[in-house]
C-alpha cells in the first residue's frame, strides 16, 4: 500500500521552552544598606517587546529580588517566592529573613535541576544583624559574596551617596554600548534600622518608599529614564 | 573556543586634550594556560604611531613584521614619515588583502597627526580583522576583554582629559576590565603621548 | 528502543523521577510546605528530593541541549567549570585549600566564591564542576549525617559520609550531574579524605587535587609532600599549590581559602589574595617563607642580595 509509506524522511523535532528577553540586573550592598536596580526594557532578539517590564521585586520589608534572564520563567519565579513568603508568614507571623530566602530560592531553584527556571536572580536586603547583604544566583543555587577578611578592605563599606550615582552611571553606560539596556531604570534601596543613609535619600527626586512595616527596615524606590534608541 | 581568544590579551587606545594613550596587557597564554607575563603586542611604528595588535600571538609576530616592511617601504618611496590616518588605511588595506583567510588580529592604532598650524592632532582608529576601520572620537578598544574594557570605558571617559589625566583613565579602565576576564592581565603596559606644541 | 524501555520501566533513573514527580503532583495539592518553613528543604523531608522533569521522550538529552558549554557555545545556560581545588592528609589532619574564582566562558563572573562547603563541625566538602551540584548535595549530605548522629549516638564516619553522596549522585548518573568532590574529615580511624565524582568514583587517598587548575597545583603538592609535614608547614603547601594554580590557570585564581581539619574538627586558617601572594606573600602567617611566590620577585630578591654580596 504505496498511501501508507512516507517518502519523507524522519524529522527530528526539539522543543524549546527558553528564550533570553535581555536587560542589566544589579546589586551593591554597603554597610548598611542594600541597593538592587535594573533597567525597564523587554526584547527578544532586535525587537523590544516592552519599554517597562520590571525586573525588580520587593519580597519584604528587608529582601528585594531581581530576575534576569527569560521573562516568563522569571515572573513566575517571582510568584512562586512570594507565595512561599506568604506562607511562611502566616506560620510565623514574621517575615522570612533574607539568609532564610537565599536558602528557600537555591531549593526551589535546584528542585528543576532537570528543567531549570532560565532565571539569574540577585537578592538583596539587610541581614539579622543589620548588615547590608547581596546573593547571586546561579540557574540552579547561590553564592553569598563572600565577607572580606578582618582588617582587609573589600570595598563593601562604600557610602549610599557614592553607590547611587555609581548605579546610575553604570546603567546609563551599558545602555551606550548594549542594544538589550534601555528605557527605564529602577534602584530599590533597602535601608536597614537606624541607617545614616537616610538623610543623602530625602534630597533625591522622585524618591517613593514602600516600606509596609513597622520593623525599622525602609524600601524605597528610585525610577530613572534611561535613552529608549 | 574561538581562534581569537586561544593566546589571549587586550588592547585600549584613548583621545584626551591633545594627547593620545594607548595600553595593553603582557599576558600570552596557550587557552588557560598562562605561559609569559611579558608579551609585547603594541609597537611603535614611527615616533608619532603606535599600534597595538591583539589576537592570535603568531600572526602579532607576522603583522609587526609586515608593517614594519611596508612602513619602511613608504618612507623610503615618499621620503618622509606616514601620518596616522595613512597608516591607518595602510593597515586596512593589508588585513583586507586576506579577506578570505584572515591574520586573527584586531588592531588598535594611536597617534599625533600633523594639523595644518602645524601642531598635533589626537588620533585613535582600530580595525577588525578584515579592515573595517572604525575612526572613533573617544576611545577604541579589542581582544578578548573589550566587552568589558567598553563597559568601563563608557563609564570613566571624559572629553578633554591632560596627558595626567588621561594616564589614570586609561589604566584604570584597562585594569578594571581586565580583572574581570580570564584571558587577559599579568601585567600592563601605557603609552601616553601629547603635543609639544598643540594645535 | 532503550527510550522506550527507559519511558516505562519503573526501574530507571528516568523512571524513578517521573515517579516521584506523579506522586508530588498528587499529593501536593497543599504541600506541608504551606504549613511551614520545612527549613527549605520541605521537599526533601517527606523522602527522596522530588525534581521537576520536562515532559519529554529523553529529559537527559534535553537537558543536554540547554546547558552543555561544549557541544553549543551559544546554548543559553552554562554551568561554571573552571576551578582549583585541593586536599591532603599528613600528621597533623587534613589541609584543604581552594581558590575563589567562578567563570562563565572567559568572563569572571565572581572572585569570590565559597568553594569549600561546610557539611558539619567535622567534614568539609569541596566545590568543582557543577557548583549548584557540589553545594545541594553537600547541603543534603549534611542532614543526613546529622540525622545518622541523632539515630546512632555517634558521628557519622567520613567513609561512610563519602559513601552516601558517592551512592546518591550514582543513581542519578546519565542524568548530567556534573560534580567533583573531596569529603574530609576526622573520624575515630583519624584524618580521612575522599575523593568523589558524579561518575560514581570513590577514592580514598593521601592527596587529591581537582579542577581545571589541578595539574599545576600537583606539581606544587606532589614534590612538597611528607606525611610528617608540621602544621605550618602543610598549610604553607596548600597556600603555595592554589598559588601556583592560581597563577597559571587563567580559570582560576583571586583568593585562597585555607582550611585545617584536627581532631576536634575544622578552623578556617585564612584567605589569602593571589595577586598579592604573587608579589609581597601571604602576609605574615606561620610558615610562609616571606615575600613573594613570584619567580621574577624571587629573582629580583636573589639578584639584589647577590649585588649587595657582590
Amino acid at each position: 500500500m504505496p498511501a501508507m509509506v512516507s517518502a519523507a524522511q524522519p524529522v527530528q523535532r526539539s522543543f524549546n521552552p527558553y528564550t533570553e528577553n535581555g536587560g542589566t540586573i544589579l546589586a551593591i550592598a554597603g554597610a548598611d544598606f542594600s541597593v538592587i536596580a535594573g533597567d525597564t526594557r523587554q526584547s527578544e532578539g532586535y525587537s523590544i517587546q516592552t519599554r517597562y517590564a520590571p525586573k525588580v521585586f520587593r519580597l519584604t520589608d528587608k529582601a528585594v529580588l531581581a530576575v534576569n534572564g527569560f521573562a516568563a520563567d522569571g515572573n513566575m519565579f517571582v510568584k512562586k517566592v512570594r507565595q512561599r513568603l506568604e506562607w511562611y508568614r502566616h506560620a510565623h507571623a514574621k517575615d522570612m529573613p533574607i539568609r532564610a530566602i537565599a536558602r528557600l530560592i537555591q531549593t526551589m531553584l535546584y528542585a528543576r535541576r532537570f528543567f531549570p527556571f532560565y532565571v539569574y536572580n540577585i537578592l538583596g536586603g539587610i541581614e539579622e544583624d543589620g548588615t547590608g547583604a547581596v546573593y547571586s544566583f546561579d540557574l540552579l543555587i547561590y553564592f553569598k559574596n563572600q565577607t572580606p577578611a578582618p582588617g582587609t578592605a573589600f570595598p563593601k563599606h562604600l557610602p549610599l551617596s557614592t553607590v547611587l550615582p555609581l548605579v546610575i552611571d553604570s546603567f546609563t553606560s551599558a545602555t551606550e554600548r548594549h542594544i538589550e539596556v534601555g528605557d527605564g531604570l529602577e534602584i530599590y534601596i533597602v535601608l536597614s534600622k537606624g541607617s545614616t543613609a537616610l538623610q543623602s535619600l530625602q534630597t533625591i527626586r522622585g524618591i517613593q518608599e514602600l516600606t509596609a512595616t513597622n520593623d525599622g527596615e525602609r524600601v524605597f524606590v528610585i525610577r530613572r529614564e534611561l535613552k529608549k534608541d | 573556543m574561538s581562534i581569537m581568544d586561544y593566546n589571549g590579551g587586550s588592547v585600549i587606545a584613548m583621545v584626551g586634550k591633545d594627547c593620545v594613550a594607548i595600553a595593553s596587557d603582557l599576558r600570552l597564554g596557550n587557552e588557560a594556560l598562562g605561559i609569559s607575563s611579558n608579551f609585547q603586542r603594541v609597537f611603535p611604528i614611527t615616533d608619532r604611531i603606535y599600534l597595538g595588535l591583539p589576537g592570535l600571538a603568531t600572526d602579532v609576530t607576522t603583522l609587526r613584521e609586515r608593517f614594519r616592511f611596508r612602513v619602511n617601504m613608504y618612507t623610503i618611496k615618499e621620503e618622509r614619515e606616514i601620518e596616522p590616518e595613512t597608516f591607518a588605511h595602510l593597515v586596512s588595506s593589508t588585513l583586507y588583502e586576506h579577506r578570505f583567510g584572515p591574520y586573527f588580529i584586531e588592531p588598535v592604532m594611536a597617534g599625533m597627526s600633523k594639523a595644518p598650524s602645524g601642531g598635533c592632532k589626537p588620533f585613535i582608529a582600530a580595525t577588525d580583522l578584515i579592515g573595517c576601520l572604525n575612526f572613533a572620537k573617544d576611545f577604541v578598544v579589542a581582544g578578548t576583554a573589550s566587552t568589558k574594557l567598553y563597559g568601563v570605558a563608557e563609564g570613566l571617559w571624559e572629553p578633554g582629559l591632560e596627558p595626567e589625566d588621561l594616564f589614570e583613565t586609561i589604566s584604570q579602565t584597562l585594569m578594571n576590565a581586565v580583572d574581570r576576564d580570564a584571558f587577559s592581565g599579568w601585567g600592563c603596559v601605557v603609552h601616553v603621548m601629547w603635543a609639544l606644541i598643540a594645535t | 528502543m532503550n527510550s522506550f524501555v527507559e519511558r516505562y520501566s519503573a526501574t530507571s533513573a528516568v523512571g524513578q523521577l517521573r515517579k516521584a514527580q506523579r506522586l508530588t503532583e498528587e499529593e501536593e495539592e497543599f504541600s506541608d510546605a504551606a504549613w511551614g518553613s520545612q527549613a527549605g528543604f520541605g521537599n526533601i523531608m517527606n523522602g527522596p528530593p522530588s525534581f521537576t522533569v520536562p515532559n519529554v521522550r529523553d529529559p537527559a538529552a534535553f537537558l543536554r541541549l540547554h546547558t552543555d558549554d561544549h557541544a553549543d557555545p551559544n546554548c543559553r545556560i552554562k554551568i561554571q567549570h573552571g576551578t582549583t581545588t585541593l586536599a591532603f592528609r599528613f600528621q597533623g589532619g587534613v589541609i584543604v585549600a581552594v581558590d575563589s574564582r567562578a567563570t562563565a566562558g572567559s568572563y569572571i563572573a565572581s572572585g569570590t566564591v565559597k568553594k569549600v562547603i561546610e557539611i558539619n563541625p567535622y567534614l568539609l566538602g569541596t566545590m568543582a564542576g557543577g557548583a549548584a551540584d557540589c553545594q545541594y548535595w553537600e547541603t543534603y549530605l549534611g542532614m543526613h549525617c546529622r540525622l545518622h548522629e541523632l539515630r546512632n549516638r555517634e558521628r557519622i564516619s567520613v567513609s561512610a559520609a563519602s559513601k552516601y553522596l558517592s551512592n546518591l549522585v550514582y543513581s542519578y548518573k546519565g542524568m548530567g550531574l556534573s560534580m567533583g568532590t573531596m569529603i574530609c574529615g576526622w573520624d575515630k580511624t583519624g584524618p580521612a579524605v575522599f575523593y568523589v565524582d558524579s561518575d560514581g568514583t570513590r577514592l580514598k587517598g593521601d592527596l587529591f587535587s581537582v579542577g581545571s587548575g589541578s595539574t599545576l597545583a600537583y606539581g606544587v603538592l606532589d614534590q612538597g609532600y611528607r606525611w610528617d609535614l608540621t602544621d605550618e608547614e602543610a598549610q604553607e603547601l596548600g597556600r603555595r599549590s592554589i598559588y601556583a594554580a592560581g597563577h597559571r590557570d587563567a580559570f582560576s585564581g583571586n583568593t585562597c581559602n585555607l582550611y585545617h581539619i584536627k581532631q576536634d574538627g575544622w578552623t578556617f586558617i585564612g584567605n589569602y589574595d593571589i595577586a598579592k601572594m604573587h608579589y609581597d606573600g601571604p602576609g605574615d602567617v606561620p610558615g610562609a617563607p616571606g615575600g613573594g611566590y613570584g619567580y621574577d620577585v624571587r629573582l629580583a630578591a636573589a639578584n639584589s642580595t647577590e649585588v649587595a654580596a657582590a
